[in-house]
């Protein structure tokens, strides 16, 4: 009944996105340090800050919501995960839904939320109250930017909307998707919390926003998630935009340069204001994703 | 009364509870803490303007994994950057105690060490390990930007042989150090202190 | 024999008769809770039987024949209305202290399911107003100035219904829906009603319905109804009587649909009536979900919520594809489910701790946790989490919406959930998190009637968000076709596909890896909220370190342009000048002097004598 080759390969993705996931977040650090004239770090750093986290020997708890926060985000991360077809590994992405996955995407916000909120810190406060208002400036943009790609491929499914970019040509080559893919690199900056959007977290405003109660586990549990998340939100990207890819080694090249991209336009902008990045986000964003959409339809 | 009773409980919390052994990973741990430290970075008297050349392209700390974090739960040095007031101590002693274990404190200058030019100085601590114990100090006034990462190899090196026990030594002597600071401050200081600021707020 | 029908209709009255006028203290809300569960009991035992043979009876009064039918439709919201109603009995059995309270609240349910069952334009309008009015009673009883203005708009919304089921009674000379969508049928074809009459039946279905729905601009009664009201009633209110407006909605689908299609014709391949159904849905989403993100009253966030997810089924119903009626139908039974079960918690938390603003709670959770997890259901159903029930309905209006090509619609959708988000998580923090304010320091659970009305609600949040197949394969009856393929666990539209159970297996895979590196790492320790960073500050408990007020401002701010205007002060204003002019006519005319008074006769008489009168 059960099917081993399918369990097998989910614990295969798993264990390679986890790794690959540091290791982004690694080429982040380093690539940053680069531009800055610096040596940077070396590029597994994340791992080690990571398990130096884990091994912390003391944990503190604000309550119950505090302790599943973590828990729920990372949950949630390799549930979206699970749902993005990786290459040639389909894993659970035959019935992948575009909106099902953009809403996976969406659940591990909401378990960094529960648990910051229940800290108690207002720090913590400031920082979910950032992160939401963030989520709805980038919501519409990114929303049309999405239907503009599933109008233009006539599909919800990211399997089907793979299938067609390989023998149909990458979803930037049409115009109109050009347009959303603009768009969408765009949100995709504050998906992945860089500059210039960088407000939720604000080291030097609000000392770390939703984590600054986090410690120990709970921290490296976030990293973990925060890994994940890299792999699943690059990946998600190269499917819908970049043709996805028939093997890792190609998927990898498409989601460094994703990568790439994401860390040049963070390393040259300062950081908005929260009004600011909603008011940007309602300007431009969204003209350009309502033009993809028109030209779409 | 009893709200000064359960601010003592809490803050004796910090000492009274078990600490996770690991058995399998635990070398594995070890290495990863000497290889990551991250600052909590609470910049006081005049050592803090040593930390941006350390930061940046210059001596770039981050080259050994040591990155500056806000957030005190998430980290693991503590740099005092110079001369301790004992208003400064009292926010050094709350936020140590918020650092989770293991944690490592690491002096700048000799302030920390003797007093240094404020030796005669009537609201200078002069000898910082009596309230909250240092792992490493490093002598100097200023010490450059070398000697500060002089220091962090020293405390790298000592986290590697086990001797980096600062956290260790603030659980067992916990009394000696509580007595210190409440000779300092007054019995209930943080009760007080907190109080102090209400009327502000 | 007495039909079924007749006693799912009116046993929730004559409950609520015989509690109002025995008025005993335990037996009234024994009897009102029989009352309110005979329906749904009766109802799930009609089940089998009505999808093959719709139960039809039928009163005669006074030369109207008044016509009842439970067939697919009727059932399921029926149903739904039921299970809220119990729901609201249970509750109410805590939170009401009146048998005034019980009297209204189980007419309305009647009036509720009289609108459902009705196959004529008689009954419907009758039992309409029956909700109507016993809906205002309950309002009036807390705060005059909110009913007023329920009233006001409810009476418009009545006089446009009566007036429009004048002229098609003038116009088709029948009263009973399946001849009066014949009637309609053919004339289609013929245009004997002209273009310009439909529109203004149209129009005026649209006010009536559109103010039950509270959709945009109609919308203002509904926070100050909705909050001024006992909170239990209000899970019915808002849970059930919306939904009135929305099956008026679908009634003219029924009805009129083919003549307006006739009449309109189509606006970029969009049926016309259909696209301004879908955008006041739109509108009604973006709208109320900003009020409601800005609101710092608990009982006003989610009325406005309530409706702009009622503006949800709007939008739905709007798209004029089977797929949006089926996401349409969905969305009524899991805001029917989220909101009713929001409803519910709100009133535990106003029966336990009496406050309603923000700025006076936090940190509950530890003191109510079985409440504290019937709301989180209900948070994340509302937010769309899969897989909850909220998320199927959401995901299925996103694919019709989409596949409708209506970009700029299915847009309001993703910026209305992305505001859903954020509201629902401003009421966690403000309720359940943070710092508890030292005057609730004794507050307790709810009691027990409250804590099973919320179970009923949030047990079918958590099935039908597992198994959405159960709903959408009734749907598929209703709507007389495959419209969402798939099985039990598994949604199927022709563009998508949503496996709900897959999803749950992944989230539950996720959360035991995370959970196993939780349970490796250090033991926790509880600390208490006071043990917290303040860049290195002792606090205390008399610290205040939750953000109460205003806790979107910077949202506020990027809006202030937008927020001057209100269509509250814009009524108000109306208001306003409606009363300075009669005033000013008062004033004019009735100054006091009888000669004035001699010479109106006089000019009346005159006119009468020109026009030949006399």
């Amino acid at each position: 009944m059960i099917d081993w080759k399918l369990v097998l390969e989910v614990i295969g993705i798993l264990i390679y996105a986890t790794f690959m996931g540091f290791i982004f977040m690694g080429i982040e650090r380093k690539a940053m340090a680069r531009i800055q004239r610096r040596v940077g770090p070396p590029i597994y750093q994340p791992i080690i800050d990571t398990l130096k986290l884990l091994g912390k020997k003391e944990s503190v708890s604000h309550g119950f919501i505090y302790d599943f926060g973590p828990v729920f985000a990372m949950g949630a991360s390799i549930a979206a995960l699970l749902f993005i077809p990786i290459a040639n590994f389909q894993l659970f992405s035959s019935n992948a839904d575009l909106i099902v996955v953009a809403y996976l995407l969406e659940i591990p916000m909401l378990g960094i939320m529960l648990g910051a909120m229940s800290s108690g810190n207002p720090y913590s406060a400031l920082g979910v109250q950032r992160g939401l208002l963030t989520m709805v400036a980038m919501q519409l943009p990114y929303g049309l930017a999405l239907i503009a790609l599933i109008q233009h491929w006539g599909t919800f499914k990211l399997s089907e909307i793979v299938a067609l970019q390989q023998t149909q040509g990458w979803s930037i080559l049409v115009p109109a998707l050009f347009v959303a893919m603009i768009v969408f690199d765009i949100v995709f900056q504050a998906m992945l919390g860089l500059e210039p959007f960088d407000i939720v977290s604000a080291p030097a405003e609000i000392s770390m926003g939703p984590m600054v109660e986090y410690g120990g586990k709970h921290a490296a549990l976030l990293f973990t998630q925060h890994a994940i998340q890299l792999f699943a939100e690059t990946a998600f990207f190269a499917v819908l935009f970049l043709g996805g890819a028939s093997n890792l080694l190609e998927l990898l090249i498409k989601q460094i340069a994703v990568l790439f991209i994401a860390i040049f336009v963070a390393s040259i902008y300062p950081r908005f204001t929260i009004d600011q990045a909603a008011k940007f986000f309602w300007k431009w964003p969204t003209i350009l994703g309502i033009i993809a959409v028109l030209l779409t339809v | 009364m009893s709200e000064m009773k359960e601010m003592r409980n809490e803050n004796d919390g910090v000492i009274s509870y078990e600490l996770q052994e690991f058995k399998l990973f635990e070398p594995l741990f070890k290495w990863a803490r000497k290889k990551s430290l991250w600052i909590v970075a609470f910049c006081t008297g005049c050592g803090g303007i040593e930390m941006p050349p350390l930061a940046t392209a210059r001596y770039d700390f981050e080259r050994f994994g040591i990155m500056p974090n806000p957030a005190p739960r998430m980290g693991d040095l503590f740099l005092i950057t110079g001369y301790v007031t004992p208003k400064t101590l009292k926010r050094i002693i709350i936020t140590y105690e918020m650092m989770q274990d293991p944690k490592y404190i690491l002096a700048h200058g000799s302030c920390p060490i003797n007093g240094g030019v404020y030796w005669d100085s009537y609201n200078v601590v002069k000898q910082l390990d009596k309230y909250i114990p240092i792992d490493v100090a490093i002598a100097g006034c200023m010490p450059r930007a070398e000697a500060v990462m002089d220091g962090i190899m020293e405390i790298m090196r000592k986290i590697e042989d086990g001797t980096a026990d600062g956290w260790k030594r603030y659980r067992e002597n916990y009394e000696y150090y509580r007595k210190n600071q409440d000779e300092l401050f007054g019995e209930g200081w943080r009760e007080k202190d907190a109080r102090r600021w209400l009327a502000w707020i | 024999m007495i039909n079924e029908l007749m006693i799912i209709l009116f046993a929730p009255l004559i409950a609520g008769v015989v509690a109002w006028a025995l008025d005993i203290k335990g037996i009234r809300e024994a009897i009102g809770i029989i009352g309110a569960a005979i329906p749904l009991a009766y109802l799930v035992k009609l089940y089998p039987t009505i999808i093959e043979n719709p139960i039809d009876y039928s009163i005669t009064v006074s030369g109207f024949t008044l016509q009842f039918q439970l067939n697919t439709m009727s059932w399921y919201f029926a149903a739904v209305a039921s299970l809220v109603g119990l729901a609201m009995a249970f509750g109410m059995a805590v939170t009401s202290r009146e048998s005034y309270d019980w009297l209204f609240a189980l007419m309305s349910f009647t009036g509720v399911l009289g609108v459902f069952l009705s196959q004529d334009f008689v009954g419907f309008f009758l039992l309409w107003e029956l909700m109507t009015f016993a809906s205002f009673m309950m309002v009036l009883r807390r705060n005059r100035h909110e009913s007023l203005k329920y009233f006001v708009l409810s009476v418009i919304g009545a006089y446009a219904m009566l007036i429009a089921i004048g002229m098609l009674y003038a116009k088709t000379g029948a009263l009973d829906f399946a001849s009066i969508r014949q009637v309609l049928y053919m004339d289609a074809a013929m245009g004997t009603i002209t273009t310009r009459e439909t529109a203004i039946i149209f129009g005026l279905f649209l006010t009536a319905f559109g103010v039950k729905a509270g959709a945009v601009p109609l919308h203002v009664w509904a926070p100050g109804a909705y909050s001024e009201t006992d909170q239990s009633y209000t899970a019915f209110f808002s849970g059930a009587l919306s939904k009135a407006g929305a099956y008026g909605f679908l009634l003219l689908y029924i009805l009129m649909g083919y003549k307006l299609y006739a009449a309109f014709g189509t606006f970029h391949n969009h049926l016309t009536f259909a696209y301004i159904i879908a955008w006041i849905g739109a509108i009604t989403v973006v709208v109320a979900s900003f009020l409601a993100v800005l609101q710092e009253d608990i009982r006003k966030l989610f009325a406005y919520s309530s409706v702009g997810q009622v503006g949800y089924i709007l939008l739905a119903f709007g798209l004029g594809s089977t797929l949006g009626f089926a996401g349409g139908l969905f969305h009524v039974l899991s805001h029917a489910i989220f909101k009713g079960l929001f409803w519910l918690v709100t009133a535990a938390i106003i029966l336990q701790t009496g406050k309603t603003q923000f700025k006076d709670m936090g940190g509950l959770a530890e003191k109510m946790p079985f409440t504290f997890a019937m709301g989180l259901i209900a948070v994340l159903s509302l937010a769309g989490i899969p897989p909850m029930a909220g998320f199927a309905s959401k995901w299925l209006i996103y694919e019709a919406a989409i596949s409708a090509h209506m970009p700029l619609v299915a847009g309001a959708i993703f910026l209305g959930s992305a505001l859903a988000f954020a509201y629902v998580v401003r009421f966690l923090y403000a309720v359940w998190f943070g710092q508890r304010p030292s005057d609730l320091e004794d507050v307790k659970e709810a009691p027990l009637p409250l804590l099973i009305a919320m179970a009923l609600l949030a047990i079918p949040n958590l099935v039908f968000g597992v198994a959405p197949g159960l709903v959408t394969q009734y749907i598929n009856k209703i709507l007389g076709g495959e419209v969402v393929g798939g099985d039990y666990y598994k949604l199927v539209t022709p563009t998508g596909t949503y496996n709900a159970l897959l999803v749950t297996i992944a989230l539950v895979i996720g959360l035991a890896i995370a959970g196993l590196v939780y349970i490796y790492g250090a033991k926790t320790r509880k600390i208490p909220v006071t043990n917290t960073y303040q860049s290195g500050n002792p606090v205390t408990e008399e610290f205040n370190l939750s953000i109460r007020r205003n806790f979107y401002k910077p949202l506020a701010e990027a809006l202030e342009f937008w927020l001057k205007y209100s269509w509250d002060r814009f009524y108000e204003r109306v208001a306003g000048m409606a009363e300075d002019f009669a005033d000013s006519l008062r004033q004019a005319f009735y100054n006091g002097n009888v000669q004035s008074y001699s010479w109106y006769l006089a000019i009346v008489l005159l006119i009468l004598a020109l026009w030949g009168v006399l």
